[in-house]
């Protein structure tokens, strides 16, 4: 595993659908400088810089270079990492790697995306040209040609995935960087928000937004100090699959490839019952009924449960495993943070700095992050170094 | 005239023309399609996991895989959608008209399954396992709207 | 223009056409920076507080201290041709200007060059190490294109 690395630092920029007061560059700094502040460390501390974004979708390749000033970056050592969904949480194990390898003793990642500069038919190019891009339904028309396999094969009515998207935009409120807070969203609001594709509502969909957030990796002897109570890395996992939507047979159900990376991140840890000891998973849910379809792939519940956890309020605030305190992907989601994003939420739980959403007594937490058609990435994070 | 709080935009189209190779396995699947209104796919000797669209490697099994087989064209319909926002359509250049439905067949004999048009926009009149053949263009291309579209037979 | 993807199969290939409409938002400081030009005719650079560099356009923290800058400084309009180069066969893309000719100009008093069109009215006034000066175009809309090019005085 290499040497052990914690994050000791996190921040974030208020996530909105535009944000017309700031350039790219100027977002990433919002973050960097956040970070740094929460981590009292100045920008000459960090060692290496990761920059996770989808260039594609605002149309400005090499926004390393672009960004680099915002970052911190001059005169060292930055990538850039364009993985879909998966780019901040691709970024945030590329970070560990970073820090894991001995090369390098702090690390600090940076998500961002600037969505309202750009066009979502620019998302089309990420399809392929021969086949799967003639098919103009997006994301979401592809979500729902899932959510059918999933609906078909599970006791789960849409009423279940109204209250996941209630849990995301309630739980949003008590987040201040959070997009769309809605303290008075109800089931009944939900579905009766206008079908996009079916059988998703629009309320059941994430939205777009304008964000940053950056993460911050130390080396053990450095972390202890800069932290009082260091998020540790305890495993990375990332895992692809075949490229057309149709090599994916019941694609959200199946999701080979998150199964296999938790089943590995827990073997790795030694978790045998994911619900009882873990204690705050942060998961990257870009539809209500990915939550549900993938509570059964965490091993969360038996297979055909899910509707059960959230019926019975199980990954609710209060519940026996929270899904989400931060609002989740449902309730922001500038693409290229969103991984990173879900990885601050998860260490800044250990750190004890989730205020309003800050559950109790956490030493273990999950993230997850997910991509396009099927890529999966899984981090465990811990206090303690193990 | 200067407003502190007026922000300022810089609108930029991109206009971008591409020559993609279809490479040989796709030339020739689109070559069939538009000569003989055959669909093909490829099948691993290793797994026997016959894949549409074809392509060089198995991607289980990473073997080379030469073995081409005639699949549907009738098929079963294993996902579907009623589309109902509207979206730039790149191969319209404008917005397709909604509703419109979608889903994935999966071909009689293939093991993976075809993201399409459905000629079926009422969500009431769609469920999973029902049979679909495809419709195809009188005069064809040689690339997938070749088929038009996959007609839902119930 | 025409938008949209067409299908043609050549031989082997596959090719079309996509446009796509990106709106980038300028941000608070470059659109001080753009409501000068269309409004006032002025070039404006901001000065970093720790080493007292002008960067133009404006940047809202240094481009080497890291730290946020506050002032906000005029420069003259005149300075220092520092290079150029001429486009032999330009693109639609480009700019109308003909002859194409870039050039890199270090304003006096700012840190950093600007890259921005040189016009010229003698053939062989155009060399490196002359003095030029921007020239605002009639029409301004808030666009680096607001200064239509740099000349030679």
């Amino acid at each position: 595993m290499g040497r052990s690395v914690a994050i000791v630092g996190t921040g974030q920029t208020v996530h909105r659908s535009r944000r017309d007061d700031v350039s790219m560059m100027e977002l990433v700094r919002e973050a960097a400088t956040s970070a740094l502040a929460d981590a009292e460390m100045r920008a000459s501390d960090i060692d290496a810089v990761i920059l996770a974004n989808m260039e594609l979708f605002e149309g400005r390749a090499l926004p390393e270079m672009w960004c680099a000033m915002g970052a911190g970056a001059l005169y060292k050592h930055t990538l850039k990492i364009a993985t879909g969904g998966t780019s901040g949480t691709s970024g945030a194990i590329a970070g560990f790697h970073h820090v894991a390898s001995g090369l390098f003793d702090t690390a600090m990642v940076i998500g961002f995306e600037k969505q309202s500069d750009g066009q979502t038919t620019a998302g089309m190019a990420l399809t392929d040209p021969m086949w799967d891009r003639h098919v103009a339904s997006a994301a979401i028309g592809n979500f729902a040609v899932s959510i059918s396999q999933y609906l078909a094969a599970r006791d789960v009515d849409e009423r279940h995935s109204a209250m996941v998207a209630v849990k995301a935009r309630r739980n949003a409120c008590n987040n201040p960087c959070a997009h769309l807070q809605m303290p008075d969203l109800t089931v009944e609001d939900v579905l009766a928000s206008p079908y996009l594709a079916y059988p998703i509502h629009r309320l059941e969909m994430c939205p777009t937004t304008d964000g940053a957030c950056a993460v911050i990796f130390a080396c053990e002897g450095k972390a202890e100090k800069l932290c009082s109570r260091p998020a540790w890395v305890r495993a990375a996992v990332t895992r692809h699959d075949l490229p057309y939507l149709g090599d994916l047979k019941d694609r959200l159900l199946t999701m080979r490839t998150l199964r296999d990376a938790a089943r590995k991140a827990y073997e790795i840890v030694g978790i045998r019952e994911p619900i009882k000891e873990l204690d705050v998973a942060e998961i990257y849910e870009p539809v209500t009924y990915a939550e549900l379809a993938w509570y059964e792939c965490l091993g969360f519940c038996k297979e055909g449960d899910a509707w059960r956890l959230i019926e019975d309020g199980l990954t609710q605030m209060d519940g026996v495993l929270p899904v989400n305190p931060s609002g989740g992907v449902l309730s922001t989601n500038p693409i290229g943070a969103s991984g990173t994003i879900r990885t601050a939420e998860a260490a800044l739980q250990i750190h004890g700095k989730g205020g309003r959403r800050q559950v109790p007594d956490v030493n273990l937490a999950l993230v997850t992050g997910y991509g396009v058609y099927s890529w999966s990435d899984v981090m465990i994070l811990s206090s303690s170094k193990g | 005239m200067m407003h502190e709080d007026e922000f300022l935009r810089v609108p930029i189209t991109m206009d971008l023309t591409f020559r993609y190779a279809a490479g040989r396995y796709f030339t020739h699947f689109f070559r069939e399609i538009k000569d003989n209104k055959r669909i093909l796919g490829v099948r691993c000797a290793k797994c026997r996991k016959v894949y549409l669209p074809p392509r060089p490697f198995c991607g289980e099994c990473h073997s080379r895989m030469e073995d081409w087989i005639e699949v549907g064209p009738e098929g079963t319909l294993v996902g579907f959608t009623v589309v109902y926002f509207s979206f730039h359509d790149a191969s319209l250049g404008g917005v397709r008209p909604t509703p419109f439905g979608a889903g994935l067949i999966q071909l009689d004999g293939a093991d993976t399954s075809l993201n399409h048009y459905l000629g079926e926009s009422n969500v009431a009149n769609l469920r999973i396992g029902m049979r679909v053949r495809p419709i195809f263009k009188e005069k064809r291309e040689g690339n997938i709207s070749d088929i038009l579209y996959f007609e839902v037979l119930g | 223009m025409t938008s949209g993807l067409h299908w043609s199969v050549e031989g082997l290939a596959v090719s079309g056409r996509i446009a796509v409409p990106f709106d980038y938002s300028a941000g608070k400081t470059a659109s001080r920076f753009l409501r000068e030009l269309r409004d006032h005719q002025r070039i404006f650079g901001k000065r970093c507080p720790n080493c007292l560099k002008i960067w133009v356009p404006p940047q809202a923290s240094c481009v080497e201290c890291f730290v946020e800058t506050f002032d906000w400084v005029e420069l003259s309009p005149e300075g220092l041709l520092l290079s150029h180069t001429w486009i032999s066969s330009p693109k639609p893309h480009h700019p109308p200007l003909r002859p194409l000719i870039y050039g890199l100009i270090r304003l006096q008093g700012a840190h950093n060059n600007l890259v921005h069109l040189i016009r010229f009215d003698e053939p062989g006034e155009l060399q490196n190490g002359i003095r030029v000066k921007a020239v605002f175009s009639k029409q301004r809309r808030g666009h680096i294109l607001d200064i239509a090019y740099f000349r030679p005085i």
